[in-house]
């Protein structure tokens, strides 16, 4: 601990990119709505447990696909999150970035008069927004013609509104945007929102991803010889593939000054982002996992630490022949021989495409609160290409103080966030009460 | 905005229009200052629009790909995909880092991609949802199903133009591109890359045009729906000063709010929305209103949005202001708006020439040019052009 007190101490001295001298972001709310959880809380318990969110599919038919498996969230009701009005606005994409969002500015005890002013943004990312309510429209027009497209339910689509159904739902009127980077969208967010913060464009930024399971993304993966028959197992020998998920998480950003002015807790400390693109391919990783590599060494520079201070990863895991290699390659390449836990909770969650990486950032905050790494479930057995210390099966308790959570998505993106525990460092003047 | 590397110069534009392939057409058709006229159905490239009356929407003229890129791998790429590669492509050129699509200055590592796209991956949705719908989900076409993810037109260009610095897609609607400059600005400050190729793009498709149709805004008079990409590089200014780069022009400040109704319509054109963005964007900039000497607004012909953003304008900068719409000349392009109303923005700021001003007079060599966009849900951006 004391070794990385300092380094986080130097690092802000010597104002080194990413932790820079400049404002701290703390994470002080997170809201979540998963397969395994509606609230921090029993999403938290389900991480410590290793259960399963995956289920047979009940949102459409899967017909003759072959595939019926899905983490949906079955047990999520728009109503006990909104009122009718914002509900009928919105499609389910957005019912649940609202629900997130609601719950985590609730636990972060943040005023709605706080939430108010324009030093308050919505960044949200997602893959495919209201893909379910798009297929309805289509579906009306392509059998019935133009006359049998519901013309109220036109401006209710597009990736657009998510942001602005949130900033509506908690009275926020300064930058609402939606980052659309697939399966990487909720560290774009994420990122995104932190560095509003740390070059003082925003005091408060509420931040994550949603994504909501439908028809034709389920379809095109099973086309894509990528969906698994029942289970996601990520690093396993014997992996099939992913299992499609749904959900969304959200975050509270806060700039030091203003959850200090408002006595806030912080549960968390975004430290820094790494971004590149691999330019290769539009489905698959770079095979010598190149740009992956290059973004995470950037999340650890840009964090002011060196790769021996991490402790854990937050893997992408998808449970792909190909993801799960590349990302071995980025852990040796990285880490040089030293063996960092990594787990996947996609073998709980299934894969949430834009949600992912959001709902594994609320994940990161549970092991920095906790000090657990959630398991990997239904690992079996070891993969000689997928050499690395899996959390197998059991949560496992470890030190938790800076962890990484890695993604990879769609189009060669590749993001990286750096979270720690939310240091005292009484040099910088901070009070114990933020940072307790 | 002026941080401590300086403001973001633009050192390179590139632009797909009505009025066609590059930006020198698109500056003709601002000089001459008359609406490029709405294609005859018979001559959508985009749909088979032979079955609509009058449809009341413009394409980029002799759109042709292959002329930059070759005939080979363009089979699975969608529209969209195939408008930002281009308009990547050739600002890539006209800043100098590309000749004949291969790198000359600067590297893949150092040069990254921001691109605003409202409904980018529609036309390949209706595309598999026809296959689904009408044969069976199990007959879409694996190689055509990444086109219906947001962000996939904006990672076709990393692949194609080999740009391996950050690739960031933006969804904002009308102001998608003016937010990508703000983003750009984030990144560029950050360290994140040494140029940004930023811009938008979108594309004419069946969906898009039934869903304006099906609004009544096609009947609005004036309003005509459009396509089109355009992209600028900007860098840092002292980076671009320091390796001798032709600056074209100087962004300066970015301002961006969001207004919610009294009421609980989705709709909701916002004057005080659009007024807090310029507001912010003066500010930021550090430009007085008296010093703006025009205004390339977003004013469409739909009579709520620019009875909003124009009165947004009056109040802000002031009643006189000089009021340029490009969208009167080109059509409503959406996400790629902001971005051709930056190239207009640009090319006045060089001594270009605007045709028809929607109000006031055309200033030669405008000192501050404010850019301004209204997106339909409440939110509203600007951008400062010196």
């Amino acid at each position: 601990m004391t070794g990385l007190y300092t380094r986080v101490v130097q690092s802000y001295r010597q104002g080194s990119a990413g932790a820079t001298g400049s404002p701290r972001v703390f994470i002080t709310g997170v809201g979540v709505v998963s397969s395994i959880g509606i609230g921090k809380q029993a999403f938290y318990e389900s991480l410590r447990a290793g259960r399963t969110g995956l289920s047979k599919l009940g949102a459409f038919a899967a017909g003759d696909l072959g595939r019926d498996i899905a983490g949906e969230v079955k047990d999520f009701r728009a109503e006990d999150h909104m009122t009718h009005a914002e509900a009928r606005n919105a499609g389910r994409c957005a019912h649940m970035a609202v629900a997130a969002a609601r719950l985590a500015t609730k636990d972060a005890a943040i005023s709605d008069e706080a939430l108010g002013g324009t030093r308050v943004a919505v960044v949200m990312g997602t893959t495919m927004g209201e893909g379910a309510l798009l297929g309805d429209l289509e579906g009306a027009w392509i059998k019935s013609g133009e006359g049998a497209i519901n013309r109220a339910d036109i401006p209710r689509y597009g990736s657009t509104l998510l942001p602005i159904h949130v900033a509506r739902a908690l009275g926020v009127s300064g930058l609402v945007s939606t980052l659309p980077a697939a399966c990487a969208a909720g560290n774009y967010a994420i990122g995104f929102g932190a560095d509003l913060i740390r070059m003082g464009r925003a005091d408060v930024v509420v931040c994550g991803a949603a994504e909501l399971l439908q028809e034709l993304q389920f379809a095109g993966f099973v086309r894509l010889a990528a969906m698994a028959k029942e289970r996601c197992r990520p690093f396993d020998k014997n992996r099939e593939g992913l299992i499609l998920g749904e959900g969304a998480a959200v975050l509270v950003l806060e700039s030091e000054a203003h959850a200090v002015r408002r006595n806030a807790a912080a549960q968390a400390e975004v430290l820094g982002m790494g971004l590149t693109c691999d330019g290769y391919h539009i489905t698959r990783p770079h095979p010598d996992a190149a740009g992956s590599i290059e973004a995470m060494r950037q999340a650890i520079a840009r964090s002011g630490i060196t790769p021996d201070a991490v402790d854990f990863v937050n893997a992408h895991g998808t449970g792909t022949k190909a993801n799960d290699v590349a990302e071995t390659k980025v852990m040796h390449d990285v880490f040089r021989g030293r063996r960092v836990p990594i787990s996947s909770m996609k073998s709980m969650l299934g894969h949430c495409m834009g949600a992912a990486s959001a709902l594994e950032a609320a994940g990161c905050v549970f092991t920095l609160e906790t000090g657990v790494y959630p398991p990997t479930i239904g690992f079996e057995t070891p993969d000689p290409e997928c050499d690395v210390d899996v959390v197998a099966n059991v949560a496992r308790e470890g030190k938790a103080d800076i962890i990484l959570n890695n993604s990879l998505a769609f189009g060669g993106y590749n993001a990286v966030t750096c979270f720690s525990r939310p240091y005292k460092v009484p040099e910088l003047g901070l009070p114990a009460r933020v940072l307790s | 905005m002026r941080g401590a590397r300086g403001s973001m110069a633009v050192t390179g534009l590139s632009v797909l229009s009505a009025a066609g392939m590059g930006k020198d057409l698109f500056f003709a058709a601002l000089a001459l200052g008359a609406p490029t006229r709405p294609s005859p159905p018979k001559d959508l490239q985009a749909f088979d629009s032979a079955a609509y009356d009058a449809p009341n929407v413009v394409e980029v003229l002799g759109f042709d790909p292959t002329v930059l890129l070759g005939d080979k791998g363009l089979r699975t790429l969608d529209r969209i995909t195939k408008l930002l590669i281009v308009a990547a492509r050739m600002c890539l050129h006209d800043v100098g880092f590309k000749a004949n699509g291969q790198w000359q200055r600067s590297e893949p590592t150092k040069v990254g991609f921001v691109c605003s796209n409202a409904y980018g991956s529609l036309e390949a949705i209706t595309e598999l949802d026809r296959v689904a719908l009408l044969e069976d989900a199990r007959y879409i076409n694996p190689a055509k199903f990444p086109n219906t993810v947001s962000n996939s037109a904006a990672g076709y260009v990393s692949i194609w133009e080999d740009l391996r610095a950050l690739n960031v897609s933006v969804s904002n609607g009308n102001p998608g591109a003016l937010d990508a400059i703000g983003i750009a600005e984030v990144h560029l400050a950050s360290g994140r890359a040494d140029a940004l190729i930023t811009g938008g793009g979108e594309a004419m498709c069946e969906a898009l045009f039934l869903a304006f149709k099906k609004l009544g805004a096609l009947r609005s008079p004036g309003f005509c729906l459009g396509e089109g990409a355009a992209m600028v590089c900007l860098e840092p200014e002292l980076s671009a000063e320091s390796r001798g780069a032709t600056i074209l022009a100087r962004v300066t400040g970015y301002g961006t709010h969001f207004s919610a109704p009294k009421d609980d319509a989705l709709l909701h054109p916002s004057e005080e929305a659009m007024g807090a963005a310029i507001e912010q964007a003066l500010e930021s900039a550090d430009v007085a209103a008296k010093d703006v000497d025009l205004v390339v607004s977003g004013l469409s012909g739909l009579a709520p949005f620019d009875a909003a953003e124009l009165g947004a304008i009056h109040g802000s900068i002031g009643r006189t202001a000089n009021v340029f719409a490009p969208k009167k000349l080109v059509g409503e392009s959406l996400g790629a708006s902001g971005a051709l109303a930056v190239a207009a923005a640009v090319y006045a700021r060089n001594g270009g020439t605007l045709g028809r001003m929607e109000a006031g007079h055309a200033p030669s060599r405008p000192r501050h040019i404010v850019v301004t966009s209204l997106g339909y849900y409440g939110n509203a951006s600007a951008v400062v052009i010196s």
